[in-house]
């Protein structure tokens, strides 16, 4: 399988004040596939997603990338893998304030050898007219396309998505899916995505739906839908 | 209820201590330097001018040829002085140094002791305390010259003598060759009393009200005088540089600390100021709460100044409390290593307190209340909106897209940061200035000694020793046979020596004070002198820099004690840096002031005359001579200097770590974010620091030429203010390489620790909500 995930546990805090937010997840995602971890708040889905990102380290268990271990990689080794295999996509964007939305975008591609056109990509997010502007003259919609175009100029293999609509209105949320959804379509990058939206299940390949840090459904959509007939 | 805001003030400093602790200690140490300094300034002035009275200093000092008798006393004293016989002999040590010698003296100019005792009997000496301090002896040692040796029985302060002037014409005093000295009357009679100078002080009766009445007081006594005795020498107290150098350097001295203070004051009001901001910035939701909450400006500008108000105040009080403590004594120390002071004793300085306690907290409360409250002028909902421009649309710089993307990222740093840069130039600017004054005065000192050796007039000048009569009396025929009587027994074998008129001429009193001006008459075709005299005077370089002549202007001179005054047009400059003076042709000199036309002072010679009889020759003017503004600045400044330098150094580190702290806070999170996308430590640095260490090295570059500018103008103004004659100032070369590479050297270790800093950004921080 692409990524492995085996028996994950993490836990925060010490002594009495200890609270394990994830207890022994096992699940498999394939290459290209489409992944919506769902759950509610402090289910530990964003935990995971962090784990998977190498941004946190599991207390146990282990992650695998095309048979790469995360848990024997160095600081280095760690970077590089971040660098070569994933693009991350925050709920509140991130973006670097003093850099324009193109110079936002190229900050990814430098970090690539096979990156995707800059001028294409911007077109391709309907960006080209704003690519000069600030992310602070920007809409929330346009500031996570920046941040989209960001993660996936360097053509990763894993696109992380962290909450990706959570700041955004019904159409902008809508915009920023069908984004998504054309990105894995166009260049078969695996996206894994976080979500507490129950409706964004139906556009996703696999649905895992996490609760108390647990994985409580692990199952391929059957009944895949295309974000445009989506509705919540 | 008190405002439960103040809560976060002890966690914030917990948080930020390393930030308010190199704040706290740069105040401390600069408030307790220029606490302890004007302490010790405020304690000497106050002995030092009370030591006028305390020691009956007197009120000036005349010199005859001969003895005064008692009629030519009492018709002197009938204008309202009483005069003192204040008799002394130089003489020539063994060490290299001159020493003038006095009678103990009980009634005027009286004596402090400093250490030990004054001599009791034959063979003793007390010796002046800073001479002995530079020729490193003490009680007990001994001085001797020819066959006579004196025992040191004590180190003494001269009150006449504060500060070392042999002459009261020389350009500046001298404690390593020259020193002063009281022995019994019966071991004054045993010396040499060919060398006896009639010197006489006087007391006014009535003491003039100020200066300008001493003035017009002493100008009357002179006159008076002259009708007489021939007067050789007359300096009323206002004129002695012995004694009023010293009062009106530490006055000088005094301005210049304040200043420093205040520009480091200022300089942390703004980095206060910008790391206010960037908090204002980071909590913009907070405080936008806050006020939709009805928290008001003023609360919040109140909440966010009391910490650099507090901090200010802790360094202010500690500062002061080392002030008077350490510090005193270690600035009184720099007085005692440069003058020549009696004991003092420390006073309360209300104005020091004034100065160093509240002006910086007023200094800090306005840039601080200036900024935030420029900072909180917005509305709540541009605080809850995290809108902090104030403008409509903040435009991004546009940026060519063929330049790298590490370019552009860099100068995007830079231009969100330009306001840290602005303060990081100014402190740049500062302590850069600091440490070229450092650096560059032991190497303008080194160069004008080389260049003194190198464009000597001659290597001897031998001023002859003249009667009076020629110079200064109103005889003109006794002059002629005086003048005629001198040439026949001066005259020389050596074919090197060539002979010179010199005559001594006062500038006019104005911007400048009045200084003395040496004209040099010198033969046609001089060996020594070659300059054509035929449109006018030649005046040397230090006398053409010191009061800005150029060629073509003319100068007017007037005798020192009268009121004759002469013209001079200006034909060319004379490469000589060694005094101010001008040079003429002889015959035009002789003929200028009736000396006659056979009349000459010395001989230049480029090798020792031993032909003339010693009697005759008054003064040599040699390299020794030449150089001694040079040797006693050195002595009296050069330690200063390492101190100014650790300063400069000092400054500087905290600047750069402080602004450098607060770009790398500001981006923590973009820096968090390149990270998690995969950016290494290295190449973050490349991008934060690197734009920072372009701007030090465009700003070190920068600054050079703006420091020169200042230095220019501040070292002509010391040079004005502390010396007579003049020094040229000399920027080495080397002066620039050392100081960008003691920036970049100091940047380094500053990037060294921001690098770390950066290492430690965690990747967490760009998850977290922006807060």
């Amino acid at each position: 399988m692409f990524l492995e995930i085996k028996d994950i546990h993490k836990s925060f805090g010490t002594g009495e004040s200890r609270i394990e937010v994830l207890k022994g997840l096992d699940m498999e995602i394939g290459k290209g596939e489409f992944c919506v971890l769902l759950g509610p708040s402090g289910s530990g889905k964003s935990t995971l997603l962090n784990i998977i990102g190498g941004i946190e380290s599991a207390d146990e268990g282990s992650i695998s990338i095309e048979g790469e271990y995360l848990a024997d990689m160095t600081e280095k080794k760690l970077s590089q893998y971040r660098r070569k295999h994933l693009g991350y996509i925050f709920q509140m964007y991130n973006l670097i304030p003093n850099l324009t939305v193109r110079e936002n975008i190229e900050v990814g591609a430098y970090l690539s050898d096979h990156a995707l056109d800059v001028d294409e990509l911007l077109q391709i997010l309907g960006l080209t007219d704003h690519q000069k502007k600030l992310p602070n003259q920007l809409s929330g919609g346009q500031q996570q396309r920046t941040a989209i175009g960001r993660a996936i100029v360097k053509n990763p293999d894993i696109l992380l998505c962290d909450e990706p609509t959570g700041a955004l209105d019904y159409n902008t949320s809508k915009e920023i899916l069908k984004l998504i959804e054309t990105v894995n379509l166009k260049y078969g990058n695996t996206v894994v995505m976080v979500t507490h939206n129950d409706a964004i299940k139906d556009m996703a390949d696999r649905v895992v739906k996490l609760r108390d840090g647990m994985i409580r459904k692990n199952y391929l959509n059957e009944h895949k839908i295309p974000v445009v007939d989506l509705d919540w | 209820m008190k405002n439960p805001l103040r809560k976060r003030i002890p966690r914030e400093l917990k948080s930020e201590i390393g930030k308010y602790l190199v704040i706290f200690l740069l105040m401390l140490g600069t408030i307790g330097m220029v606490s302890g300094f004007l302490v010790a300034d405020g304690s000497m002035i106050k002995a030092y001018n009370e030591s006028f009275e305390k020691y009956n200093i007197e009120d000036g000092n005349f010199r005859t040829g001969e003895k005064v008798y008692r009629g030519q006393r009492e018709a002197m004293e009938e204008q309202g002085i009483k005069i003192y016989e204040n008799y002394y002999i130089e003489e020539a040590l063994t060490n290299g140094s001159t020493m003038r010698f006095f009678k103990n003296r009980d009634e005027v100019d009286k004596v402090c002791i400093m250490e030990g005792r004054l001599p009791k009997t034959t063979g003793e000496i007390a010796i002046d305390r800073m001479y002995a301090d530079n020729n490193s002896l003490k009680i007990g040692d001994t001085l001797s010259s020819g066959d006579k040796t004196w025992k040191i029985a004590g180190l003494i302060a001269l009150s006449d003598y504060s500060a070392l002037f042999q002459n009261n014409n020389d350009s500046m005093f001298d404690a390593v060759k020259f020193g002063v000295s009281v022995v019994t009357p019966e071991e004054f009679d045993s010396l040499d009393q060919e060398k006896l100078q009639y010197n006489y002080s006087w007391i006014y009766d009535k003491k003039p009200k100020d200066e300008k009445e001493e003035k017009e007081v002493s100008e009357d006594l002179m006159k008076e005088m002259g009708k007489v005795v021939t007067l050789e020498n007359f300096v009323p107290r206002y004129q002695n540089q012995a004694i009023i150098f010293t009062g009106d350097d530490m006055g000088g001295d005094k301005a210049m600390m304040v200043m420093l203070l205040y520009i480091v004051i200022a300089i942390m009001a703004f980095v206060f100021g910008i790391t206010t901001g960037n908090t204002i910035t980071k909590e913009a939701g907070v405080i936008g709460t806050l006020r939709a909450s009805g928290y008001t400006g003023n609360e919040l500008i109140r909440h966010y100044m009391t910490l650099p108000v507090l901090v200010t105040l802790a360094g202010a009080l500690a500062g002061n409390v080392l002030g008077y403590t350490v510090f005193k004594d270690v600035c009184a120390g720099m007085y005692y290593g440069s003058y020549s002071l009696p004991t003092y004793v420390t006073v309360w300085n209300a104005e020091a307190f004034l100065m160093t306690t509240v002006i910086p907290i007023v200094i800090m409360v306005l840039v601080n209340y200036g900024i935030l409250h420029h900072k909180m002028r917005l509305s709540p909902l541009k605080f809850l909106r995290r809108d902090l421009s104030g403008k409509k649309q903040k435009r991004a710089v546009s940026l060519s897209p063929r330049m790298k993307i590490f370019t552009r990222f860099r100068f995007r740093v830079i231009f969100q940061n330009i306001s840290n840069y602005l303060v990081l130039f100014v402190g740049i600017l500062f302590a850069n200035l600091l440490l070229m004054f450092g650096l560059l005065l032991p190497s303008a000192l080194d160069h004008y000694q080389l260049e003194i050796q190198n464009n000597m007039l001659a290597k001897y000048q031998y001023m002859l020793s003249m009667p009076v009569s020629i110079l200064g009396g109103g005889n003109k025929l006794d002059s002629l046979v005086d003048m005629l009587l001198f040439s026949h027994d001066t005259q020389t074998d050596n074919e090197d020596a060539e002979e010179f008129s010199a005559y001594s001429l006062n500038t006019l009193p104005g911007k400048y004070k009045s200084e003395e001006i040496v004209l040099y008459g010198v033969k046609e075709n001089s060996r020594y002198i070659q300059a054509d005299f035929s449109e006018g005077v030649y005046i040397s370089e230090a006398y053409a820099e010191k009061f800005r002549i150029d060629p073509g202007d003319t100068i007017t001179l007037k005798e020192k004690y009268e009121d004759d005054e002469y013209s001079f047009l200006v034909s060319g400059i004379y490469d000589y840096t060694g005094s101010l003076c001008i040079f003429m042709e002889q015959e035009k000199l002789n003929r200028m002031f009736d000396l006659g036309d056979d009349y000459f002072s010395g001989y230049f010679s480029n090798t020792e005359i031993t032909d003339i009889d010693t009697g005759y020759i008054g003064s040599v003017i040699d390299l020794d001579a030449l150089t001694k503004i040079s040797r006693q600045l050195d002595v009296s400044m050069g330690s200063m200097m390492g101190m100014i330098n650790v300063f400069a150094v000092v400054i500087y580190m905290i600047l750069i770590y402080l602004l450098s702290k607060i770009i790398i806070e500001k981006n923590a999170q973009s820096i968090s974010m390149t990270k998690i996308l995969g950016y290494t430590n290295g190449e973050i640095s490349r991008l934060y620091i690197l734009s920072t260490s372009l701007v030090v090295i465009l700003w070190l570059l920068l600054s050079l030429p703006i420091e020169t500018a200042i230095m220019e103008v501040l070292f002509r103004e010391m040079m004005l203010a502390s010396i007579s004659g003049w020094i040229t100032l000399w920027i080495d070369p080397k002066i620039y390489a050392e100081m960008f590479g003691a920036g970049i050297l100091t940047y380094a270790v500053i990037a060294l620790l921001e690098y770390r800093k950066i290492c430690r950004v965690p990747m967490g921080e760009a998850l977290k909500n922006v807060e």
